[in-house]
């Protein structure tokens, strides 16, 4: 607390109470500070229940999962949820087929999008505006929409049930390029006019002076893309027939039960294994990754 | 450090999809060669999609296997994926030519795809004697004949029957199980309990879901029991005056005296059922797995009669072979149809999966020793099949859904009739 | 060239996260000369992704257009029809509805989600809340979690018979009913799942856009005697405007591709009152194999979709530069 207060940037929350003029502010300031805070933990509980609900409830035993009074902590904690989740599906198969279609399709989208982001932001070309909207307008299309046509071509290319077929109709985006290109964009133009001055091609300029300086960008970007590839559902149903070809995410659905009933205690423990490299991966890069998402900016 | 980190990075991704593409262009076609034995080099490969993924799965399987062991010729991989995974999957799969060669699908399913050039008509396997197609249950061979062509075989076929909890049965002291809808009504009212007398009773008579019901098949069952239908002969006639009696009826018993809760769906009533909040639930004859599962003592017994008929929709599965397929692939799949429809697999298929015997000149005594197949056989005779023939099975069944849902949530039964008779009536022109 | 590395790192570094604004436009014109070189160095850069576009977005929506205009089932036979899915797609009474319920969709998600983001991100700048980074993280998380797994533990949260969500409220004489089956509420509960699983992606936009907003700008209004308020009208809410234009569309994009949560929560119900155009599209494509009715239809929202973007961003003022 003393050491604290020897740095600037407490000094607004140490209780100066001796110079009178802005002692009422302050005073004010702290009471809607509470209200803040209590109104903040409030929300935080809310947004944090379904998490601790589907923690909580793959510990549960079944009959306590449909009990009621429903209970938010097990009264019994049970591993049997977890065991049949292990012994239901080729469950280390499915979490490293994860692993390679989220990681290859961000691998392959970050190149991919980057240098076509590139181009898109930082050189002037006939019809560059005109593409730029052609891309975004294809977000627009529901992938529903696109699927049989997608499908046939993979089926085409002999990729069902490989991971060339999961990966390579994501390998760039749309969405990417456009979240790239803004954040390209709010780089200063004298960034590389002195090297292209200097003669260094334009590849040169990409890798070893443009890219270095937007890593949050593209550590955002591919968190981003993991993330939704990994939580993909349909994608991987449609694209894989065979079982140890699916995803940890799409496996959740043959945990379906007699009569199409869902036990939603094993169903959360499946739940849990597919969020967790998730969110410890987000925990353990959350503070670079928010800063990014939050300095991508999209000022452009 | 980040920088050539990243670089490098990007290189090796470059490199990785030139080289995934090229091998890619080195082999296009690689995806068939699995474990299959492929000495001889005429053995025919096919490839079975299937949902059952409970014990009678397991079932399944050795049959497959079975089949695969007794002869050399054909051998068959089976891919298991829930049946709505199936429904969405094989669309795509179709569309590429690359499907299975047979698939199994709810049989209400069957019929759009059929209709739309996806399977080949069985009629010649039908007409082959030694294939046993002839016992078959007509109305599961109903559900798989559209515009008079057959497309497929049967791979389950029950009528939807009523499974009851006899614990709670002998704690209120009833002894026997209704027989007609007057006594259900009856036994359910005795049956709910509502202690602190909320009006919301924590437990329940009977849980009867008033929309995606049990294989869609409630509500066209209390319609036939009372004489009433949802499509006759191609044309709709869900505006009757006995569906209108019908739904009056069980607004009274469901929305009046609350003997069965609202706005479930056939889901959720097998859930009350199971965690011991419903006395009675119509459903098929998984529910032994669920009793099993949930401890439940299951009585099973036939859907009470209506005041016209003792009657009962179906749960249909049907099995068919694609169309992509060249004639040697039919033929390798109709020798599969016929080896599951032989005498031993017939019996074996239905101990296994709890359903009935397929064909109806299996021996009673057969199947006795499973008592939930012994118990549902007999009622075969009131099994109907749902909406046999008709293509978008799809907007009826919503259509059906909505009036009942409605009616059961107090509205007006003659307006949700005519609306729902106009819906049926577009979904018929439709196809 | 190797002196450039160092010196240009140092003097041009990109703008500090959460920190000073980016000095916005570039300065000079393009020294690069040449057209035809340029275009030649872009198509490069652009060549990978522009293949990858090409095959499975680009090729899959023109065979989309193409059986628009047939009566293809996405096998089997296909015939020409002409208009025919379009009119019918106007004409259409699921459809119809299926607007309807995608507009109060996109009209419970789109303001829900940015006004959530906005207020939290103003609270969360102030810089005497304590625990900041707590809540940071913690509002951001549900970001992780796939909408089907989050449509999972709401419908358990709020499940009549056994939910948390339901007990709790009873305990304070709310009775909840079945929400998922309440024609008035299921859609509602659907919109605020989707609400629960984006906002902190906007909300951490919104944090950042606040966070470049200069001190000296708000120092300068208080100079001017404006309140708490007439800072937030006259210098947050302009200079966030790029901002909202950005969430804006790309919240609006997400609501009306409205699909996942629906899919697992309500299959469309209680009798079609969450019945969105996408699950319209998904219905009559596949379960219908209506492939051309559902392509006319995704083509028709693809149209109304860039009409309603492109009017946001005219509506929020977006400097026309931007997107050249």
């Amino acid at each position: 607390m003393s050491s604290a207060t020897a740095t600037p940037a407490s000094g607004s929350r140490a209780p100066a109470v001796t110079d009178p003029p802005i002692r009422r502010p302050r005073r004010r300031m702290r009471a809607g500070t509470l209200v803040s805070i209590l109104a903040m933990l409030a929300v935080t509980a809310f947004v944090l229940l379904p998490i601790a609900i589907i923690v909580l409830t793959a510990f549960k035993p079944t009959a306590e999962v449909n009990a009621y009074p429903p209970t938010l902590v097990p009264d019994t904690w049970t591993l049997d949820n977890m065991r049949r989740i292990v012994t239901e599906l080729p469950f280390s198969r499915l979490v490293l087929n994860s692993f390679v279609f989220a990681g290859g399709v961000t691998a392959f989208a970050l190149v991919f999008d980057s240098l076509a982001a590139y181009a898109l932001a930082r050189i002037d070309f006939r019809g560059r505006r005109a593409l730029l909207i052609a891309i975004i307008a294809s977000l627009m299309i529901p992938f529903q929409a696109t699927l049989v046509p997608v499908y046939q071509l993979v089926s085409e290319l002999g990729w069902v049930n490989t991971f060339p077929g999961l990966i390579a109709p994501r390998a760039a985006d749309a969405f990417g390029i456009f979240f790239l290109r803004q954040f390209f964009l709010a780089l200063p133009r004298d960034l590389d006019s002195a090297a292209r001055i200097d003669g260094a091609n334009e590849f040169r300029i990409f890798r070893s002076i443009v890219l270095p300086n937007v890593v949050p960008a593209l550590l955002t970007l591919g968190i981003f893309t993991f993330v939704n590839n990994w939580n993909d559902l349909l994608w991987p149903l449609v694209f894989t027939t065979e079982q140890e070809m699916g995803t940890i995410t799409s496996g959740l659905t043959l945990l379906t039960g007699p009569g199409g009933i869902i036990p939603y205690g094993v169903m959360m423990a499946g739940s849990l294994i597919a969020i967790l490299p998730l969110v410890v991966a987000f925990l353990l890069v959350q503070r670079r990754f928010i800063e990014s998402v939050a300095t991508t900016g999209l000022k452009g | 450090m980040t920088r050539s980190s990243l670089a490098t990075g990007a290189l090796l991704a470059i490199a990785a999809l030139t080289l995934a593409g090229c091998s890619g262009d080195d082999s296009p076609e690689t995806p068939d060669d699995t474990t299959a034995p492929d000495t001889s080099g005429d053995t025919v490969e096919l490839t079975f999609w299937h949902g059952y993924t409970e014990a009678d799965g397991d079932v399944l399987e050795q049959i497959v296997a079975d089949f695969n062991e007794s002869q050399e010729a054909v051998h068959i991989v089976t891919e298991i994926n829930p049946w709505a995974v199936i429904d969405d999957t094989l669309l795509p799969s179709l569309s590429a030519g690359d499907g299975p060669d047979i698939v199994a699908m709810p049989a209400e399913r069957l019929p759009v795809y059929a209709a739309r050039g996806a399977f080949v008509a069985l009629d010649d396997f039908y007409a082959d004697a030694a294939n046993n197609a002839a016992d078959l249950n007509p109305g599961a061979v109903d559900m798989v004949t559209v515009d008079g062509a057959v497309y497929g075989v049967p791979a389950g076929f029950v009528p939807l029957a009523l499974y009851y909890n006899k614990a709670l049965f002998d704690a209120a002291g009833v002894t026997e199980a209704p027989a007609t809808w007057d006594d259900w009504v009856d036994t359910a009212t005795a049956l709910t309990v509502d202690e602190n007398g909320d009006g919301t009773p924590e437990q329940y008579g009977v849980v009867l879901p008033d929309h995606a019901t049990v294989a869609n098949g409630l509500w066209p069952s209390l319609f036939y029991g009372n004489g009433g239908d949802i499509v006759a002969d191609g044309e709709a006639v869900v505006d009757s005056p006995e569906n209108a009696e019908t739904l009056a009826f069980w607004q009274d018993a469901i929305a009046g005296a609350a003997i069965s809760p609202t706005g479930v769906d056939g889901i959720g009533a097998d859930e009350l059922f199971s965690g011991g909040k419903a006395a009675m639930t119509v459903g098929g004859p998984w529910m032994t797995f669920i009793a099993a599962d949930n401890g439940i003592d299951l009585g099973i017994a036939a859907i009470p009669a209506g005041p016209e008929a003792q009657a009962a929709s179906a749960i249909g599965i049907s099995m068919a072979i694609t169309a992509q397929d060249d004639p040697e692939v039919q033929a390798a799949a109709e020798q599969f149809f016929a080896y599951f429809f032989n005498d031993e697999n017939s019996v074996a298929w239905s101990l296994g999966s709890g359903w009935p015997p397929l064909r109806t000149d299996i021996p009673a005594d057969a199947i006795a020793e499973n008592a939930t197949v012994a118990a549902l056989t007999p009622m075969a005779e009131f099994g109907r099949p749902l909406l046999p023939g008709v293509v978008n099975t799809t907007d009826v069944l919503t259509a059906v859904d909505e009036l009942t849902q409605r009616a059961m949530a107090g509205e007006g039964i003659a307006m949700l009739l005519a609306e729902a008779q106009d819906k049926v009536e577009a979904a018929l022109a439709d196809q | 060239m190797s002196t450039q590395t160092p010196g240009s790192r140092a003097a041009y570094r990109a703008p500090a996260p959460l920190g000073g604004r980016s000095s916005g436009r570039p300065p000079g014109r393009s020294l690069l000369r040449g057209e035809a070189r340029r275009g030649t160095t872009a198509l490069a850069f652009l060549l990978p992704a522009l293949v990858v576009l090409a095959a499975f977005v680009l090729w899959p929506m023109i065979s989309a257009l193409r059986l628009s205009f047939t009566d293809a089932a996405g096998f089997g036979t296909e015939n020409w029809v002409g208009l025919e899915n379009y009119s019918a797609v106007f004409t259409d009474a699921g459809v119809r509805d299926a607007v309807v319920n995608t507009v109060l969709y996109a009209a419970i998600f789109t303001p829900t989600a940015v006004v959530a983001a906005l207020v939290l991100a103003l609270v969360v700048n102030n810089p005497r809340l304590p625990w900041r980074g707590f809540f940071r993280t913690s509002l951001f998380l549900p970001f992780v979690v796939s909408l089907a797994v989050a449509a999972f533990a709401w419908s358990y949260l709020i499940d009549p018979q056994v939910g948390l969500v339901t007990y709790w409220l009873s305990g304070v004489g709310i009775q909840l009913g079945d929400v998922l089956e309440d024609p008035t509420l299921a859609m509602p509960a659907v919109a605020l799942v989707a609400v629960w699983k984006s906002f902190g992606f906007y909300f951490v936009i919104f944090l950042a856009g606040l966070q470049d907003i200069p001190a000296s700008l708000y120092e300068a209004a208080r100079v001017d005697g404006a309140g708490a308020l007439g800072r937030f009208r006259h210098v947050t809410l302009p200079l966030l405007s790029n901002t909202f234009a950005f969430v804006g569309v790309f919240a609006m994009i997400a609501a009306l591709q409205a699909f996942d949560q629906i899919y697992v929560m309500t299959g469309g119900g209680p009798y079609g009152h969450t019945q969105t155009i996408v699950m319209e599209i998904y219905e009559s494509g596949f379960r219908k194999l209506e492939l051309g009715f559902a392509s006319a239809l995704s083509y028709v929202l693809l149209v109304a979709t860039l009409l309603l973007s492109i009017l946001q961003f005219v509506f929020f003022g977006r400097r026309e530069e931007d997107l050249s």
